[in-house]
């Protein structure tokens, strides 16, 4: 896996208790177009504390362009802002 | 049953939160391995090293130093600009994670907290470990832990041998382990007091702990008993939960220009009143004295001071009175540096009026006023007009805005 620490826009859905999940995320492709990518699954979750700035890091599986990968996003609690970290 | 004192302090702290923070955000580059260092602004005329990593060390580069000469040292050094809301934050998170070993921590900078752990069924040795792995592991930066009985040895300890290292300093370790250090890495002994002690023979802190007392008494009066203690691991002070009372308020700023009208000058100076007086009145204190200090574009500093009738919180008054100094003091020089310092902090709540100054109500409703609106729409929601187009900030000094940052002290 490459890191990227792209910013994403992002569909996720927040529960009553336990972190959001992160739905499906769009990003600029290299030919400056849209690409959609649904997530098929979260392999793991877990809070990460670097510096005391909370972020929460997912391990994801989900079709890229016609291939399964697997990939890693964050959410950034402070700013409310969501990464692609790496794929 | 003696005392168990531990101390913990971030491994360049500045540099090592900002790189924990630039893994984080996906940089592929961990600051602490390279030659780098935390350094302010060069345009801002404050371009001196802030921290530095442990590579940028082998070039010999000094906390304090100028960017401009660290440059030189090592024309690869990689500069990264500080951001003190994120040393907060890491600062927070480490004493957060801390609150769970011990219910009696001290803090006592951003990056040094003193913890007690007397009186714990766990072993201090497996206590210290995890707290250097787990610190290491959840927040991305390492610590040097030093464990004593007594805050003093605490501190020397964890200075020993960096990074990621745990040290003991007890009383019997001291012979071998403090004696053979060079007197001035001894706690509150500074430039000067090196120079007198050297002096007169004295290198190492063995020398100084076997003088007699009675002779560093008559010599060098109750500072030296202090040192002289300190050099004998003897220091008794408990691990403060509450902060030390302030002595005194103050704020300072290098101007990214030089001051060379009054006008200006007046300005710089209100700016820093503000805030001083802003300081204050939080803590519901007011001074005696005010002292005003600045340095000339020859580095060269002096400084002048007012004792007052009554004491004061006003940002008018402290303006005033800060003018009036200035004006005493100042030889038409262009300047860089100004400071404002107010002390002899009484309670605002009771003290001595004097029948030769009214006590001026309509202007603390003023200030509580200005106060209140600050806090609730933000510093910058009110200042004074004269501050338009000059390029000079309303509320001057401080590194955090709105929040307070513990700052270094002589007093353990």
């Amino acid at each position: 896996m490459k890191v990227l620490m792209k910013p994403i826009e992002i569909i996720a859905w927040f529960k009553e208790e336990s972190f959001p999940v992160p739905l499906r995320f769009r990003l600029d492709a290299e030919d400056k177009s849209k690409l959609v990518i649904k997530i098929d699954k979260i392999l793991f979750q877990e809070e990460e504390k670097f510096g005391g700035n909370k972020m929460i890091v997912y391990r994801c599986e989900g079709i890229v362009q016609n291939i399964n990968k697997i990939f890693e996003i964050k959410y950034d609690i402070a700013t409310c802002r969501w990464f692609l970290f790496k794929i | 049953m003696s005392r168990i004192v531990f101390h913990i302090d971030v491994n360049s702290a500045y540099l090592s939160w900002e790189a924990s923070s630039n893994l984080q955000m996906g940089s592929n580059i961990d600051l602490r391995d390279i030659p780098s260092i935390v350094g302010g602004d060069k345009e801002k005329r404050h371009g001196i090293v802030l921290a530095k990593s442990i590579p940028a060390k082998k070039y010999n580069i000094q906390t304090g130093e100028s960017i401009y000469s660290a440059l030189k040292k090592c024309p690869s050094l990689v500069i990264v600009p500080p951001h003190y809301e994120r040393y907060m934050k890491a600062s927070n998170a480490m004493v957060e994670f801390l609150n769970a070993y011990s219910p009696k921590i001290q803090r006592y900078s951003i990056d040094e907290v003193f913890m007690d752990y007397s009186h714990m069924d766990r072993p201090f040795m497996e206590t210290a470990e995890e707290i250097r792995t787990n610190i290491k592991k959840e927040l991305g930066f390492t610590v040097n832990i030093g464990i004593g009985p007594n805050k003093l040895l605490a501190k020397v300890a964890s200075d020993f041998e960096k990074p990621d290292r745990i040290h003991t300093l007890f009383k019997d370790e001291i012979y071998e382990k403090m004696w053979p250090l060079p007197v001035e890495e001894l706690f509150m002994v500074g430039s000067r007091t090196k120079k007198k002690l050297n002096d007169r023979g004295i290198f190492t802190i063995g020398q100084l702990a076997n003088l007699d007392k009675g002779y560093i008494y008559s010599w060098l009066k109750k500072p030296g008993i202090l040192i002289w203690e300190y050099a004998n691991g003897i220091e008794e002070t408990p691990v403060r939960i509450d902060s030390c009372p302030v002595k005194s308020v103050g704020n300072s700023t290098t101007l990214p220009f030089d001051v060379e009208t009054k006008e200006e000058a007046y300005k710089v100076l209100l700016g820093i009143s503000e805030m001083i007086g802003l300081r204050s009145r939080d803590l519901k204190m007011c001074g005696y004295v005010v002292s005003i200090s600045i340095k000339n574009y020859l580095f060269f500093s002096y400084s002048h001071q007012k004792k007052l009738n009554v004491p004061t919180d006003s940002t008018n008054k402290i303006y005033y009175t800060a003018k009036k100094l200035f004006d005493d003091m100042w030889q038409k020089e262009p300047i860089r540096h100004f400071s404002i310092n107010l002390s002899e902090l009484v309670s605002s709540e009771f003290f001595q009026l004097s029948f030769l100054e009214p006590l001026d109500k309509k202007n603390s409703t003023l200030d509580k006023t200005i106060d209140k609106l600050r806090l609730k729409f933000g510093q910058n929601s009110i200042q004074r007009s004269c501050f338009l187009y000059s390029g000079i900030d309303p509320i001057i000094g401080g590194v955090v805005a709105e929040e307070s940052y513990p700052m270094m002290s002589s007093i353990l």
